[in-house]
């Protein structure tokens, strides 16, 4: 399994470096800072040189290294050290260079917590709060816990969830997060769309409840349907294409009759990851049309309509459209919205603070070009989009339910809200030659 | 400058404060953006185009595209003030390569400049033609250049900077550079008072001195002119002494340069060399105060032994140089080892005596072991040249043993040699198969195929060693690993030879048979097809084993591979065919290979590139380069006279015959090995144009070949005279050259072109500068070794105000080493009867263009060297006379003539009678126009 960990910073620089097994030495950090940081062809997370591989996950302006000598699993290799960034998260607010600076204490400490040996341990944030404390890290129970209490918790069968919290208010809020990532091509045909989605929960149930949660999942819907005898599609079912739970969740259960039951930890979670390619509602349409006027005028006319329900507002829409790599001077017009040449991107960023549902906005404009002494024809990248639509999932996807049991049969309030926001979504440009004709 | 360019700083701080590359990025798209929209918008000053051009230029030094801003950079260049120009020039040097079209508008911008007064304009404008350096450029510009470079107005650094400008466009496009028309003015400048300015043209005159040697001769006088200077004369000024070393680089270049002409016939020179030579290895004895005085020393040492060896390489220099070496290759320094045994290979290659190489025998053995691989390269090609018949065994012995354990790189290349070595100098046979057979087991990978193709031939052609060579093939075939390579001469050599063995014990065709057999599985595809090939051989040869090879035939006719596949199906054909007619002429034994050099050599021998500084040598015996020599040195001395460059040219298409190239089809269609290294030396003996001789000095010329002083050519600047004495075969002149301008003569050089049969000596070279109205004398010798055709030219160059050639013929005919003689009258006719008539005897009939006058043409023909006889002939105005040719070695000659003269007619008749013909001719040729055109 994992031989060593790093962390580097964007630099290069060796922040954190643990060694588990005897197999590396600590100067392989320099190979992977040669290899990887300081080249810039090699983007692939992972790189093989001779039988060591590295992993790497980027956050923020970090590099997260797992280096193993091994055939490890590498998607367990990658969960791992995204887990490593949501502790971190969870302990400093931010995982950043400054945070792994302020903190490599805790860092180390937590390190030698969640790897033993190179094989991952428990890496559940609320748990590790228990008793990896310091000063900073705000652990309300923390102090009081009994040590033997973290250890009969911390090997129980729920690890994840003391018995013992009790809340004046059961609340339990789902979020429902969706980015949708689309490839659109010059003709306007979807080249690629898709959805993925996160549930996140925070529950604040007392006691040890049993939950229940429903979507509208055309599998479980089919079989309750045909229990049923029924035979309607009607329901607007959403076929998940792959779906992965938190710990917390019996998956035998959901294997067995498709039903997510689970005791969730207290606090915020992921319960569940899922990715949708059929159906997907895109809830932006653009129709550029890019004319390239001889060699020194390129004619921008973009115009983009809002998909969705005119009750729905879209928040924080950016669409950047790129300038050829020559341009010397833009003149843009807008119907909404503010735009303006960045020549630090080479693009266009037009801003809309506020998108409301099947309205349109346009954008027309010129670049001049400067002539150019070797003619390289403009790669023409693809137009991207920026945006958040609240109460409006791309896939479709509903939450039918959440029911809580629990012995004391208390009632319980939920709160289920919904985003999509927008992950890749780019819109080739078709190619438009005007020429001029002279007489 | 810089300090005012505000922007720029502050970019360029920008962009150091960039952590990261995405920053950089961002920050550069913004700059180039900004910079597109100035330039877009036009009305720049030159300031602000020089501080954007500026910008632009460290994106581009950092690393990023730029892909426009080159208008404005060549703009720049048109502008008067300096900054701006240079960061113009400096735009265009970095942002274009020669053939990109912009270049072209650079072109007029930067002639421009060379024709500027100001020599910074010239030395930005020269900078500029050395980077970008394309054809059109060097096309429209290399006049222009060698105009700076020439031009008395231009300063040192002017000069300096146009010599290596123009070595640049010569290396770069040999063929724009008119090389031959501008030796004259080229070779002046190694004159130079600047030592500076010399070490840059001796760094041009080397490289065109490499393709026409002939045209740049007279570079030799004044290399060696000026190493006696340096270094015996210690005239240099100390501005260039480095750590005690006065200019090495220049004297290592001088040295370098001598090395590409062949030794020196005049004694004179030769003296020089020979003290400058001793002057440094004197020099050497003195320890050295620190490293760069040792590696300066040392540089010119070595350079200094590799010329003495050039030389001659059985003199005493030499021999006190070998004692240096053996020194040299204990040192502890790796660099003098190196260079040790470098020059040790040089030396090898030329003496012919190996004696005092070989006692250093050991010490290079150990040289295999040292630590440094270069090292051991150049004690691997020493001992592949000090190998001789006497050594052979122990050198290829020791190198056996250390192929097992010499680097990857080095086995290929050792192999090889051993190879060589082992064939070249081979006294028995076995010894020859014994090592060849070991060298294929061990070091099988890096076997080439040639040296199995060339194990094959000898074997072959050699019937006392093939029974051996199969029994030893056997065995070694019979050890568990053996390498491919060795199958293959296996399979050969049994399938050929195998029946010699047949009736030893453990050699039966059976055992034979199975012995390939248990290889076959394991080779290769060409080799399988190789072995099929014995197999059918086999059959010729051992019916009785057919059964078990046709079954080996049946299994591969199914193979996949097409080859194996047919061979296998004809072969089971041609087996089962009920006559064994076919089999058998099919399989009739090799004849033996023709006899040709190895291929091993040529392959050896690698290609070097046309304009840099060539090698002189090669590793390997002296043979070799001898050859080389000849080939080398054909191009000189061929325009002195046509017939001798025919044979000369002869002699070189023969070596190149030596050296592998008449076989080129032969050996293509057997290994298809690369040849084209040698094919190089066949061009460089290009013709040459027939010599040119300055007009209106034919005058002075007529009247001098009855002569034996006068004037032998007049002009504005120049007179000069020439007074000569000759007593046999031997003569001496001396020349008088009289300047006749008021300014000193400078750079004053002659050259005499030989010719073919006689030798022209100076003891000594005239002063370089003749003082206004001044007068200079230089004395030569002549000695006639035989009868000779041409007559020599000598060659002036001076500088008076400009450069100046004159070429002019000497004087020097046959006629001038005559004796007269004196006879009466019978003793007369009994020679002219002894010589009789037909080709010994020519008769012309002539008609003269100005009035006879007897008095003249008795002094004109005693002036022709003949004794005239009086009283002989009958008619008082015919004139009879005698005389003998002297020569060194082709002996004396008679000549006997009479001429008739008829005055009222204004007519002669002219008979010669010699004992040679060609003589009679030439005698003829040289009389009549004299006779014709001025007989007073």
């Amino acid at each position: 399994m994992i031989s060593a960990f790093f962390i580097y910073n964007q630099k290069g620089e060796v922040l954190i470096s643990r060694l588990y097994r005897q197999d590396l030495k600590r100067s392989v950090a320099d190979i992977f800072r040669i290899q990887v940081i300081s080249n810039t062809d090699v983007r692939s997370p992972i790189i093989t040189l001779g039988s060591t591989s590295f992993f790497h996950v980027r956050h923020d302006n970090l590099y997260i290294v797992a280096v193993t000598k091994c055939n490890a699993n590498a998607a367990l290799v990658f969960e791992f050290c995204y887990r490593l960034v949501n502790i971190g998260k969870a302990y400093f607010g931010k995982f950043d260079e400054e945070a792994v600076k302020n903190n490599f204490v805790l860092i180390y400490e937590l390190l030698d917590e969640v790897l033993d040996f190179g094989y991952p341990q428990n890496s559940e944030t609320e748990t590790l709060k228990m008793y990896i404390t310091t000063e900073g890290v705000k652990s309300q129970r923390a102090v009081k816990e009994d040590s033997s209490k973290i250890t009969i918790q911390a090997t129980g069968a729920t690890s994840w969830r003391r018995s013992d919290i009790k809340y004046r208010k059961n609340e339990a809020f789902i979020d429902v997060i969706e980015s949708v990532n689309l490839l659109m091509s010059t003709k306007g045909t979807t080249l690629r769309a898709d959805v993925s989605g996160q549930i996140m929960m925070r529950a604040y149930l007392s006691g040890t409840p049993e939950c229940k949660f429903g979507l509208n999942d055309k599998l479980l819907l089919e079989k309750d349907t045909s229990h049923r005898g029924l035979s309607q599609r009607r329901t607007n079912a959403v076929e998940i294409d792959d779906c992965q739970f938190h710990q917390c969740v019996k998956l035998g259960k959901f294997d067995s009759d498709r039903t997510i039951s689970f005791v969730p930890p207290d606090g915020e979670f992921e319960l569940m990851r899922y990715r949708t390619t059929e159906n997907v509602n895109l809830p932006f349409r653009v129709h550029p049309v890019v004319n390239e006027i001889g060699k020194s005028r390129v004619e921008y006319r973009v115009t983009v309509k809002a998909n969705f329900s005119p009750k729905l507002i879209a928040n924080n829409v950016v669409i950047r459209i790129p300038t050829p790599l020559n341009t010397a001077s833009i003149n843009i017009r807008v119907t909404a919205g503010r735009a303006r040449y960045v020549p630090a991107e080479n693009s266009i960023v037009w801003k809309l603070p506020r998108f409301q549902g099947q309205s349109e906005a346009t954008l027309s404009g010129e670049a001049e070009l400067s002539s150019m002494t070797v003619k390289k024809a403009w790669s023409r990248p693809p137009i991207s989009m920026d945006f958040q639509v609240l109460m409006f999932t791309s896939s479709g996807l509903l939450v039918r339910f959440l029911k809580v049991f629990e012995k004391s049969n208390y009632t319980s309030v939920k709160w289920v809200r919904y985003m999509t926001k927008a992950g890749s979504y780019q819109i080739r440009v078709r190619k438009f030659f005007i020429i001029k004709f002279s007489y | 400058m810089s300090s005012n360019m505000r922007g720029l700083t502050v970019f360029i701080a920008d962009i150091r404060n960039c952590r990261v590359r995405e920053l950089e990025e961002k920050r550069i798209n913004k700059e180039m953006a900004n910079i597109r929209a100035k330039f877009k918008d036009g009305n720049l000053n030159g300031y602000q185009k020089k501080k954007y051009v500026c910008k632009l230029l460290y994106m581009y030094i950092l690393g990023w595209d730029i892909d426009f801003g080159h208008m404005e950079a060549v703009n720049l260049i048109s502008s008067n003030k300096y900054s701006e120009k240079q960061i113009g020039y400096l735009g265009v040097t970095l942002l274009m390569h020669e053939n990109n079209d912009l270049a072209r508008l650079v072109i007029n911008s930067i002639r421009k400049d060379l024709e500027e007064l100001n020599e910074i304009y010239n030395c930005l404008a020269l900078h500029a033609i050395a980077n970008i350096g394309g054809r059109e450029m060097a096309e429209s510009l290399s006049f222009d250049v060698h105009r700076l470079l020439i031009s008395p107005n231009s300063k040192s650094f002017v000069k300096k900077k146009a010599a290596l400008t123009l070595l640049r466009l010569y290396r770069k496009h040999p063929d724009v550079i008119p090389a031959t028309d501008w030796a004259e003015r080229i070779i002046v400048l190694m004159d130079d008072t600047d030592l500076g300015v010399t070490l840059c043209v001796t760094s041009l005159v080397m490289a065109l001195a490499q393709d026409n040697l002939e045209a740049y001769l007279g570079c030799y006088a004044k290399a060696v002119d000026r190493l006696t200077k340096i270094i015996v004369d210690k005239e240099y000024s100390l501005d260039y002494v480095y750590y005690k070393v006065p200019i090495p680089w220049l004297q290592i270049k001088l040295l370098r340069l001598l090395q590409y002409y062949p030794a020196p016939d005049d004694r004179n020179i030769r003296n020089k060399l020979h003290n400058v030579l001793q002057t440094i290895i004197n020099n050497s004895q003195d320890a050295p105060k620190n490293v760069q005085h040792a590696n300066a020393q040392n540089a010119v040492l070595f350079e200094a032994i590799n010329l003495a060896i050039h030389l001659d390489c059985e003199s005493q220099i030499v021999n006190q140089a070998a004692v240096l070496l053996g020194r040299f290759i204990t040192s502890k320094e790796t660099n003098v080892r190196y260079l040790g045994l470098e020059t040790m290979s040089h030396l090898a290659a030329c003496v012919d005596s190996l004696e005092p190489i070989k006692k250093h025998q050991d010490t290079i053995l150990l040289s295999l072991k040292d630590k440094d691989i270069s090292v051991r390269r150049r004690g691997l090609d020493l001992l592949y040249s000090m190998c001789d018949v006497t050594n052979a065994k122990a050198i290829v012995t020791e190198l056996l043993r250390y192929l097992n354990i010499a680097d990857y790189a080095l086995r290929e290349e050792m192999v090889l040699k051993i190879a060589i070595l082992t064939e070249r100098f081979a006294t028995e046979y076995q010894w020859y198969v014994d090592i060849i057979l070991q060298l294929l087991s061990t070091a099988g990978d890096h076997v080439g195929e040639v040296v199995w193709y060339r194990v094959v031939q000898i074997v072959v052609n050699n019937e006392e060693l093939q029974e051996y060579a199969a029994r030893t093939v056997l065995i070694h075939l019979r050890s568990p690993s053996c390498h491919e390579n060795l199958v293959k001469v296996g399979g050969y050599i049994l399938g050929e030879f195998g029946i010699l063995i047949a009736n030893i014990s453990g050699a039966s065709p059976m055992e034979q048979f199975n012995t390939l057999q248990s290889k076959f599985g394991m080779c290769s595809q060409p080799t399988k097809a190789l072995l099929l090939t014995t197999y059918l051989k086999f059959i010729n040869i051992f019916p009785e084993i057919k059964g078990e090879i046709l079954s080996v035939f049946n299994r591969y006719r199914h193979v996949l591979d097409s080859e194996l596949q047919q061979r296998a199906a004809e072969y089971m054909a041609i087996a089962t065919m009920p006559a064994d007619d076919l089999l058998q002429t099919v399989c009739e034994e090799m004849p033996p290979f023709p006899e040709r050099e190895s291929a091993l050599l040529s392959r050896l021998h690698q290609k070097q590139s046309d304009t840099e500084d060539k090698r002189t040598w090669v590793i390997g015996g002296k043979d070799i380069n001898k050859d080389r020599d000849t080939v080398r040195f054909s191009t000189l001395g061929s325009r002195s006279n046509s017939t001798d460059s025919k044979s000369k040219n002869e002699t070189v298409s023969n070596g190149n015959n030596n050296n592998g190239n008449g076989e080129l089809d032969f050996l293509h269609d057997l290994e298809g090995l690369d040849l084209s290294g040698q094919n190089g030396h066949a061009t460089t003996s290009k013709p040459l144009p027939a010599g040119f001789i300055t007009p209106g000095s034919e005058r002075w010329f007529g009247k001098l070949l009855y002569n034996m002083e006068g004037v032998l050519f007049v002009d504005s600047q120049l007179q000069i005279g020439i007074k000569s004495e000759y007593h046999g075969h031997l003569g001496r002149f001396a020349l008088y050259f009289k300047n006749k301008t008021q300014t000193t003569i400078t750079s004053f050089t002659t050259v005499i072109e030989h010719v073919k049969n006689l030798l022209i000596t100076t003891p000594q070279q005239p002063a370089t500068l003749i003082s206004p109205s001044g007068q200079i004398q230089q004395l030569f010798h002549i000695e006639c070794q035989n009868l000779f055709n041409e007559t020599p030219n000598i060659r002036i160059s001076f500088i008076s105000g400009t450069l100046h050639t004159i070429v002019l013929k000497l004087p020097i005919v046959l006629t001038k080493f005559m004796e007269p003689i004196e006879l009466n009258g019978p003793e007369f006719f009994t020679r002219w009867k002894q010589i009789g008539g037909g080709s010994r005897e020519k008769q012309t009939i002539l008609q003269s263009n100005v009035p006879i006058d007897l008095q003249g043409l008795h002094s004109m023909i005693s002036g022709f060297r003949y004794g005239i006889l009086k009283g002989v002939d009958p008619n008082p105005y015919n004139i009879v006379g005698a005389g003998v040719l002297h020569t060194a070695q082709g002996g004396m000659i008679g000549c006997l003539m009479r001429l008739e003269p008829n005055v009222e007619a204004q007519m002669y008749r002219l008979t010669v009678r010699t004992t040679n013909e060609s003589v009679t001719n030439k005698i003829c040729v040289l009389m009549e126009p004299q006779l014709t055109n001025n007989s007073s």
